[in-house]
């Protein structure tokens, strides 16, 4: 692996929380990252308890465990993953979008002032996010209801 | 050239999961709005419920093929990230040895557990 050396301007775990008066993609790029860990966390312990109780343990285990998650505080929780799991699926399509170069819209003469890729995508950054915001309270009114 | 395409599959994964996640999670926990649009789903933690699921080679090709993507997606996604905070060939040749044992692991323990239940 190459490094560049010295790495100039890496702010590091820091810059996770606070690089400066970036614009609102910096911090998007937080929260991917934030969000991304947490899920990687939850998959884990998901697939663990998962198997082991399922596969291995058998009907009176697992439903001593679904008992145990009913708790308000593991719901609060589900919530949570699922609100994750929007947010990073949505910000990481919007990724995708901005990183292949889809909707670029036609090439335009240089007159200023000039509009950046990033300034570009503005709208559909805004957009994106508006739908994460409606999709989570539309998600949460199920979860609010109770249930599984 | 290897990462850009480990980094492409990243991308292409990311799209699948979004998917399958969906279905997955509309399944779990979207009772009462599938409910408002007409479908039906009861209790689809419970046992009986997991068990008729387990059994069907439809759910059991659609998970097992969830958990290579996912897989695939959480690690990579957390290589980039280490590698990111140490970066060294060292860290790289640590974090490559991780990835095939702990994703490995992990996929051979969610196959046994379906195939477990799926011949039960």
């Amino acid at each position: 692996m190459r490094v560049g050396s010295p790495r100039e301007n890496y702010l590091g775990l820091r810059g996770w929380v606070w690089a400066g008066r970036y614009d609102i993609e910096r911090y998007l790029y937080s929260l991917h990252r934030i969000t991304g860990l947490g899920l990687v966390l939850y998959l884990f312990m998901h697939l663990t308890v998962m198997a082991i109780v399922r596969g291995i343990l058998g009907e009176g285990s697992y439903d001593d465990v679904i008992d145990f998650f009913e708790h308000p505080v593991f719901k609060v929780g589900e919530y949570a993953v699922f609100a994750a799991f929007v947010y990073h699926g949505l910000n990481g399509l919007r990724l995708i979008f901005q990183e292949l170069g889809f909707l670029l819209g036609k090439p335009k003469p240089p007159i200023y002032p000039f509009r950046d890729s990033l300034r570009r995508r503005r709208p559909l950054t805004l957009g994106m996010m508006g739908f994460v915001v409606v999709l989570a309270a539309f998600v949460l009114t199920d979860f609010a209801k109770g249930g599984p | 050239m290897r990462d850009t395409y480990l980094w492409l599959l990243q991308l292409v994964t990311g799209a699948i999961i979004a998917v399958f996640l969906a279905v997955h999670m509309v399944m779990m926990h979207l009772d009462n709005i599938v409910g408002f649009f007409g479908g039906h789903i009861s209790e689809p933690s419970s046992w009986s419920s997991m068990i008729d699921r387990a059994k069907e080679g439809w759910w059991l090709t659609f998970y097992i093929i969830f958990l290579a993507l996912v897989l695939y997606h959480a690690i990579y996604g957390l290589r980039g990230i280490v590698l990111e905070v140490i970066p060294s060939g060292r860290t790289e040749r640590v974090m490559t040895g991780m990835i095939w044992a702990v994703g490995l692991g992990a996929f051979a323990l969610g196959v046994y557990a379906s195939a477990h239940l799926f011949t039960r």
